[in-house]
């Protein structure tokens, strides 16, 4: 994906017609206070915010999917090496030793870069990572937002723009790092108090 | 030994079905959250779960609770970004068996299997 195609779709969910506006059109008995309209420019740049964000994380889900793609086509054309220089190996011809010992280390150099593409996949864990992250910020941006809206009476919530968030975020999410803590230690005191018990 | 992985996230359960391939478990089956890993646990057959716990519909927690009211035995692993010491507790007291924190490394994820497995 290039950039114009990003800027398409964050610009496909940061420009959608948001049904709070429209709702605060259809029923201006919900506005008792008109909402200053500077105020109410900066809550829907809130709600494009969150549009945004989760636009970016679904994004970024479908390239790391794409790299993990072309990371298990690697993975499969090494393998493919190795058998083949094995079966080499086997041949009458191939018996001499400085060849075995090249096809040796062949072979050698073969699963050193299978071993790196396995760590290049188990690296990928960052997006899910970053992902929980970021919607640990759109719930905060969120709570922002309809604090704001309620603060200026006009009704309006930010439903429409409801990003896919889990829903125990607010209570857990990634963790900030001052409360992460040693989660086999924890785990060996639970046994051992229920042991106890 | 066929294993269930409870995750929304697609990349996840890619690095996960990956890294339980390389260590011999490759009769995998996936779910994206904890309502659908109900529907997959009920088709029978499942020795071991491996869940996340912030899901969209049914997060992890939940569906561990819920699990255990009907299979008290099954080995759970949670594997989540939450580390605070109280999720890791709460997590324990819903059932779950070990908990590991994300990111993890495939040895990490392998003794922890291994462990519950006995």
């Amino acid at each position: 994906m290039d950039q114009s195609e990003i800027d398409a779709l964050l610009n496909t969910g940061a420009n959608k017609p948001t049904g709070k506006s429209k709702k605060a059109k259809e029923t201006p008995s919900e506005t008792p206070i008109a909402a200053p309209k500077g105020a109410e420019t900066a809550a829907d740049k809130d709600g494009q915010v969150i549009s945004e964000i989760d636009a970016v994380t679904a994004v970024t889900e479908r390239e790391t999917n794409k790299v993990m793609d072309q990371l298990d086509l690697i993975s499969q054309l090494i393998a493919k090496q190795q058998d083949l220089v094995t079966r080499v190996m086997q041949q009458p011809d191939a018996q001499a030793e400085g060849v075995q010992q090249a096809l040796h280390e062949i072979m050698t150099s073969g699963k050193t870069i299978q071993d790196k593409v396995y760590e290049a996949m188990d690296l990928m864990q960052f997006q899910d990572i970053t992902r929980q992250k970021l919607e640990r910020i759109v719930f905060h941006l969120r709570q922002i937002h309809d604090y704001i809206i309620e603060l200026l009476g006009t009704g309006l919530k930010s439903e429409g723009e409801r990003a896919n968030i889990s829903r125990t975020i607010a209570q857990t999410g990634t963790t900030p790092d001052e409360k992460r803590t040693h989660a086999d230690s924890v785990v060996e005191e639970f046994k051992r108090s229920q042991q106890k018990g | 030994m066929k294993i269930l992985i409870v995750d929304d996230s697609s990349t996840m359960r890619r690095i996960i079905i990956n890294t339980l391939s390389r260590i011999g478990y490759s009769d995998v089956i996936e779910a994206e959250h904890g309502k659908a890993g109900l529907e997959k646990l009920g088709q029978g057959g499942v020795e071991m779960i491996i869940t996340d716990w912030n899901m969209p519909e049914m997060d992890g927690l939940e569906f561990v609770t819920v699990v255990r009211g009907s299979n008290p035995s099954i080995p759970i692993l949670m594997v989540t970004t939450n580390a605070a010491k109280e999720d890791i507790v709460a997590a324990l007291q819903a059932g779950v068996n070990n908990y590991v924190v994300k990111p993890f490394t495939p040895d990490t994820l392998k003794e922890k299997i291994e462990s519950l497995l006995g």
